[in-house]
């Protein structure tokens, strides 16, 4: 467990996602351990949410703090379920040679930020909880601490998708190299080993190499953080409530209606009306 | 399983096995055979507007069967025009190659529409709105059919190299494909299901002509 929190240091960090830790073409991590601590840290953030309802009804309401906690993680674990087909059907249309299972390490350290940075605002939230009574507030307040998480762990995911690009050339870039260099071999050895060690200012060298495959198979993930922003937005209004308005009784799940956008304009019309 | 993922994969990076010479009949049929499967997990996802429980088994089920009866229905009409407009361009001698590039393209568009398909399943969580569901679909649709028809360029490289005439022949399938597509797409309603009518293979009544109902949807417009 240690390890595994560790890692998700070693992430926030940079160290895991720093060019020379990318010589293989994929972030070392273990997915397992990876989700376990960003399922734990998913339901620290569910129960901070779910304080709310627990604080403002005399204590009356576990079930939307058990609820809360559960659907935290069941939220990231669904978003990726509906967007992770077509990110990899649309990174085979453009040839992008990101492997499937390289794609998934490289979301699941994506997670990671997300969900440590949401976290980290938990007793923010937990205060707030104690010290107001509006429920539009509330909402509100969530709603920013996720977009500051999101926009901070996709951020990192498209800088990290261009150091996993990079370091993909220059392993193919290397395997060219080697099969090139049978008949004089004394003479490309060296170069071989200069481009092993890999140099300070890679990006400079490795301009000219950069292929339209890989700049497209960025605009495809350009876009798919585009809509993975969207769907996650929304899978957070078809799991609600997450807080549990004090005016309605318990439920697992509201009835399907409207949207995460237009909820939250009526909440922040809401809020000033007040 | 997992094989058949590694064909799909395949079918859409342009793989070997579907690009070399030889065996195309059995290429034909394996890239037919992934067009049931993929169309047939999409339609699924299609039919379930209305909910998975026991009472609309049939709707999903007659849903999946469609998807893949709607691209065959479309592929069998269009392709004997097609051969002759091949033979009349004088390329004969490659239609077997090209049969096997729009199977592919078929194929693909299958496999994108399945990568599509939990979208579809979250709009259906999201909205209740039965036009909504629809209209959604044939963004779907559209979509998959937009980026099958890169899937058909990259198949098409090769036999456009070797002679202009079948970029032409590619272009005129297009047309063609979409014509017989669009009317194919009516005859074979619902594909959804309406929640509020019983369920049924066919619409009664189905034989109507799309054009013609846009036409009267637009002249409705106009007139105000």
């Amino acid at each position: 467990m240690i390890k595994w929190v560790k890692q998700l240091d070693h992430i926030l960090r940079g160290d895991a996602t720093q060019l020379s830790a990318l010589r293989e073409g994929r972030i070392e991590i273990s997915i397992g351990g990876l989700t376990v601590v960003i399922a734990m840290l998913g339901m620290i953030y569910g129960f901070c949410m779910g304080s709310y309802a627990l604080l403002r009804s005399g204590g009356s309401l576990y079930m939307q703090l058990i609820a809360s906690g559960i659907k935290i993680p069941l939220l990231f674990f669904l978003t990726l379920l509906v967007t992770f087909p077509s990110l990899y059907v649309f990174n085979a249309l453009v040839g992008s040679r990101l492997k499937l299972i390289s794609a998934l390490r490289l979301l699941v350290c994506c997670y990671g930020v997300i969900i440590a940075v949401w976290a980290s605002l938990g007793p923010i939230v937990v205060f707030f909880s104690l010290s107001t009574d509006s429920y539009s507030f509330m909402v509100l307040l969530n709603v920013i601490t996720g977009s500051v998480a999101g926009v901070l762990g996709l951020s990192f995911l498209l800088r990290t998708m261009n150091r996993l690009v990079i370091s993909q050339n220059l392993i193919d870039q290397r395997e060219l190299l080697e099969t090139q260099i049978e008949p004089t071999q004394s003479e490309n050895e060296s170069k071989i080993t200069e481009m092993k060690k890999l140099p300070e200012d890679i990006k400079t060298t490795l301009q000219p190499l950069e292929d339209p495959t890989s700049k497209r198979a960025k605009q495809v993930f350009k876009i798919w953080t585009f809509v993975f922003a969207l769907i996650g937005a929304q899978m957070s209004w078809v799991l609600r409530p997450f807080i549990g308005n004090p005016n309605l009784p318990f439920e697992w799940f509201r009835e399907r209606q409207g949207n995460f956008f237009q909820a939250v304009f009526n909440t922040i019309i809401n809020l000033f009306s007040m | 399983m997992k094989t058949i993922l590694l064909r799909a994969d395949d079918v859409l990076r342009h793989g070997s096995w579907v690009s070399g010479q030889g065996r195309i009949t059995q290429h034909v049929i394996q890239l037919s055979l992934m067009l049931c499967l993929f169309g047939f997990l999409y339609g699924s996802v299609m039919g379930s507007f209305a909910g998975i429980t026991p009472d609309h088994f049939l709707q999903i089920f007659y849903s999946a069967i469609k998807v893949p009866l709607l691209l065959f229905g479309i592929f069998c009409l269009s392709l004997p025009s097609f051969f002759v407009l091949n033979n009349l361009a004088g390329l004969r001698d490659d239609f077997f190659q090209v049969l096997r590039a729009l199977m592919a393209s078929q194929a693909g568009l299958t496999i994108i529409l399945a990568s599509l398909a939990p979208f579809t399943a979250f709009w259906y969580l999201s909205f209740a709105n039965y036009h909504a569901a629809i209209l959604f679909n044939t963004a779907m649709f559209g979509l998959a059919s937009i980026l099958a028809q890169f899937v058909l360029k990259r198949y098409y490289q090769p036999l456009i190299d070797k002679n202009m005439k079948h970029q032409w022949m590619m272009r005129s399938w297009l047309v063609i494909y979409s014509f017989v597509g669009i009317q194919m797409g009516w005859v074979l309603r619902p594909f959804i299901g309406n929640p509020n009518t019983p369920t049924q293979f066919f619409r009664e009544h189905a034989w109507g002509n799309a054009y013609e109902k846009l036409l009267d949807i637009i002249i409705a417009l106009i007139s105000g």
